[in-house]
């Protein structure tokens, strides 16, 4: 089976149903998108599928074979942040962690679908769990994000 | 206020009581305090350090690479940032200028207040309990103690090794170090403008020595300490890269899962369908061990699929009988039968129940939480051929961690090599050894290969060490005057102190009745009350309690600010003026609640809205906030904002104590609204999210946190900001609806948050 991630063609010889989040961190060593619950409920694993996000721990890697996968790893990286990532770190979001990788893949969904949301939509759309708690900087972050790629629309900065 | 009979000062709260009687208490022995701080890591396992260690903190390259050890655990509490910013102000280096590295668990990193309960004092020397817990070590990151711990130690150890820079430099140049002084690394003459780096200097600096104690910078010239520096481990959180415990991949890992027995305390004697879950795909190995079965396979998804199918024979060891109904008779049962000790006894409580008439009363309940730390628990561990063993892990206490692997895989702590990786959350639940001990009995299977055990989110949430569930009778006589004459708490909880310490560290595990957890935020209020009881019964139950952020506090912050509320309403008082009247003996909690009720504007209620109020001090910081709410049903709620005002003393990172404030309130509120982990035939209910969920975007408030400025020896952050969100909380429900919540969670009682 062939799949497209990050741009990349990656062939894997797995049983169809195997979750996309397991052929990424186990067969790919990916381990950016992260495991949380296992039944699509903490958005820990979320990754993007042509643009949309999705869960990829109840997600069979079939379902994804042909699609474009973006994982955080596809995002931005040091010196070559995302609007969404700069303005996390501008706004100091992270604590532990663990959930922000699938926090992000969310950010930019739902900033890709609704460029300037508001904080009904924002309270609507990123059902993830923070054990943290770092809502309310995520909120921010993304209002931040979305002037950032307003005035300038490409790859940002710098760390 | 008297308060003599007080068994216990509140610093002493968390110590893992060794007591004075045993081992001499706070005898000091010997002014050399520093000789472990600053001992060459030589002697140790120097993993990570490049160039030349100026001490076990310290080292640096001839091209000026600087490593500074952070040896505590980074599970998004800042410690990565604070603890270097605490090395780097003496040492006279940028924050960009360094990396860090954590280091092994040894004897110059040991958190000596985990075990006396007291910040070091290094002017008086070394004492002979913080000798015990450099000799053990104990290297662990909890009870929010690693700045109370490190604020002078941590400061000192980068005194100490610039004071060798600067002897280099003044030797090599050939003038009084006096007229030397050093910024962003380099040392520099004052006279003549020569500088050199601290890396172009080291090779002499190693030579010299410095004193233990070496003058420290005065607080107002401090560049680092009381700034909000970017945070370290950021950078790395926001592109995936950083690297938990579950993310390590060793050459040839193999993956496994465990299945527990089904109940608490049970044991599985023998799988029955070996050779059918042998025969699945990728499953390489199914090894009975004595806490459990564990699948090793290929992939963690084929090792799970295994557990699913296996079939075993168990032995639930007669604890099938436990259930929430069990449960609550034997809370019951201590909350009204004689308790086995008194935290706090002022005055003469009897006398005044005798003489008056109990007017205000009510019995609270909390059910047991599990931790649900968004990473569930795992370690990776590699028995070598030479015996010894790599371990991969995130953990609150290392040395916890390296002896319990160390025991199960018959080799010496000292061939134990741990890697600590970033912790995806720990609130406690990572100070334990289960994963780290089953881990180690997994590896033992397939020697030579490295094998990560993950704890699926399903037995991650059902073999957790809970915050124990909890009930509290309190009764008061309040006069019409508002004096509270008389308040009387009695506890029933299981000790968390006795749980947790058998399991970690039993040499030093209390008796129930000496764990001042099980009453901490219930005694030592800073409220004039004449007389004054709080005690406790223990609860005979077979369940694994362990610390949960804030502890003890966490549920007794709801018993005492919700029955104070109560107090204030039998006599017809505002509650924060209520509290505030009876705080003259406490300026810093007076400073605290005033700030919070102007914050909020307290009084004047936006139009629909409804109020509540809490303050308690845990961990050495006062905490206050006031929860704003809207009705927007019966018994359906908004919970639009949270005032939070804090004093924590000095301040080393405010923006790390602000989010920490933030992330505290929704960790109490996620516990308020839904948490709940009940029991049927001996087995946990809740498996996975949502069934015990979690606060989320729609329903977190917005947060405001003000930092009181107040010059007095820091607090901790990482817990305290956790206890007053509940009764916060609960207060306001009563202001919106006048209905008393005695009860959490919230969910349980038909209320909704939106």
């Amino acid at each position: 089976m062939q799949l497209k991630i990050n741009g990349v063609t990656k062939e894997i010889d797995v049983e169809p149903g195997m979750p996309l989040l397991w052929v990424l961190r186990d067969e790919l060593n990916m381990t950016g998108t992260k495991y949380g619950c296992g039944v699509s409920s903490c958005g820990a694993c979320s990754v993007m599928l042509d643009g949309v996000a999705a869960r990829t721990c109840t997600l069979p890697v079939k379902a994804a074979e042909g699609k474009a996968i973006t994982t955080i790893e596809g995002i931005g990286s040091a010196g070559a942040l995302s609007a969404v990532q700069q303005a996390w770190v501008d706004h100091q979001v992270p604590q532990c962690g663990y959930c922000q990788s699938g926090m992000i893949i969310a950010a930019e969904a739902l900033l890709d679908a609704n460029p300037e949301p508001t904080d009904a939509d924002i309270d609507e759309s990123i059902t993830n769990i923070c054990r943290c708690g770092t809502y309310q900087r995520i909120r921010e972050a993304i209002h931040t994000a979305a002037k950032l790629r307003k005035e300038a629309p490409n790859l940002l900065g710098s760390l | 206020m008297t308060d003599k009979k007080t068994k216990k000062g509140s610093m002493k709260r968390r110590a893992f009581l060794i007591t004075g009687g045993l081992l001499g208490g706070g005898v000091v022995v010997g002014i050399g305090g520093l000789t472990y701080v600053n001992k060459k890591i030589k002697q140790y396992t120097a993993t990570g350090f490049e160039g030349e260690m100026m001490n076990a903190w310290v080292s640096v390259t001839p091209d000026n690479v600087i490593t500074l050890a952070v040896p505590r655990a980074e599970m998004g509490q800042g410690v990565s940032t604070s603890v270097p910013m605490l090395i780097a102000e003496e040492l006279e280096v940028d924050l960009d200028q360094i990396r860090t590295i954590h280091p092994q668990p040894e004897s110059p990193y040991a958190n000596t207040q985990l075990i006396t309960g007291a910040p070091r004092d290094l002017s008086r020397g070394i004492t002979l309990q913080e000798k015990v817990a450099q000799f053990v070590p104990v290297v662990g990151t909890g009870g929010s103690t690693t700045i109370t711990d490190g604020w002078e130690a941590m400061r000192m150890v980068g005194a100490q090794a610039r004071e060798m820079f600067v002897s280099a430099a003044a030797a090599r140049w050939e003038v009084p170090k006096a007229d030397c002084y050093v910024q962003s690394g380099s040392v520099y003459h004052k006279g003549s403008g020569r500088n050199a780096t601290y890396g172009e200097l080291v090779d002499e600096a190693k030579n010299f020595a410095s004193d233990d104690l070496v003058q420290l910078k005065d607080e107002k010239d401090f560049k680092l300490i009381g700034t909000s520096a970017k945070r370290l481990d950021i950078p790395e959180k926001v592109t995936g890269e950083a690297s938990y415990g579950l993310d390590v991949r060793p050459e040839g890992i193999r993956y496994a899962v465990i299945k527990h027995p089904s109940v608490t305390g049970g044991e599985i004697l023998s799988v029955s369908n070996e050779e059918e879950v042998l025969a699945m795909k990728g499953v390489e190995k199914v090894a009975l061990i004595p806490q459990g079965v564990a699948i090793i396979a290929d992939n963690t998804w084929r090792a799970r699929n295994a557990s699913l199918v296996i079939e075993v024979e168990e032995d639930h060891k007669g604890n099938d009988k436990i259930d929430d109904e069990y449960i609550n008779d034997l809370l019951d049962e201590a909350i009204h039968g004689d308790a086995i000790a008194t935290h706090e006894d002022v005055g003469d409580v009897s006398a005044v129940f005798t003489d008056q008439k109990t007017n205000v009363e009510g019995v609270y309940g909390v059910p047991y939480l599990a931790h649900a730390t968004m990473e569930p628990l795992n370690c990776t561990i590699r028995l070598n051929e030479d015996k010894s063993a790599d371990v991969w892990v995130g953990h609150q206490a290392p040395s916890v961690a390296v002896q319990s692997i160390a025991k199960v895989l018959g080799i010496p702590k000292a061939n134990v090599k741990i890697h600590i990786q970033y912790l995806g959350g720990g609130f406690g639940r990572r100070a334990e050894n289960d994963v780290t001990y089953k881990a180690a009995e997994v590896a033992k299977q397939m020697p030579g290969v490295p094998i990560q055990l993950v704890f699926t989110r399903e037995e991650d949430m059902t073999n957790d060490m809970y915050r124990p569930g909890a009930k509290s009778k309190m009764s008061a006589v309040v006069d019409p005057d508002g004096t509270i004459r008389a308040w009387d708490s009695r506890v029933a909880i299981q000790s968390v102190m006795q749980s947790s310490m058998s399991r970690i560290m039993p040499m030093m595990a209390p008796k129930p009745k000496d764990d001042v957890s099980t009453t901490e935020g219930l005694i030592h209020l800073p409220y004039l009350i004449p007389n004054k009881r709080v005690a406790f019964g223990d609860v005979p139950l077979p369940m694994a309690v362990g610390f949960w952020r804030s502890v003890g506090n966490s549920q007794n912050a709801f018993f005492s600010e919700c029955f104070m509320d109560e107090c204030a309403h039998a006599a017809s008082q505002d509650p924060y003026l209520f509290r505030k009247t009876k705080m003259s003996d406490h300026p810093r909690y007076e400073a605290v609640l005033d700030r919070v009720a102007e914050m909020s504007d307290w009084g004047n209620t936006p139009e629909g809205s409804f109020h509540g109020m809490a303050i308690l001090k845990s961990f050495g910081s006062i905490v206050a906030q006031v929860a704003q709410i809207s009705r927007v049903g019966e018994k359906s709620f908004s919970i639009d904002k949270y005032y939070c005002a804090v004093d924590c003393g000095r301040t080393v990172h405010p923006d790390t104590i602000k989010s920490q404030m933030e992330g505290g309130i929704i960790f109490g509120l996620s516990a308020a609204l839904y948490g709940e982990i009940t029991f049927s035939n001996g087995s946990v209910q809740q498996q996975n999210f949502p069934q015990y969920d979690m606060v989320r975007m729609k329903v977190s408030p917005v947060t405001e946190v003000s930092i009181l400025d107040v010059d007095a020896y820091p607090g901790g952050v990482g817990e305290p900001g956790t206890p007053p969100a509940a009764p916060a909380l609960c207060n306001a429900i009563f202001a919106a609806s006048g209905d008393r919540v005695r009860q959490l969670p919230l969910i349980k009682l038909g209320y909704e948050f939106v």
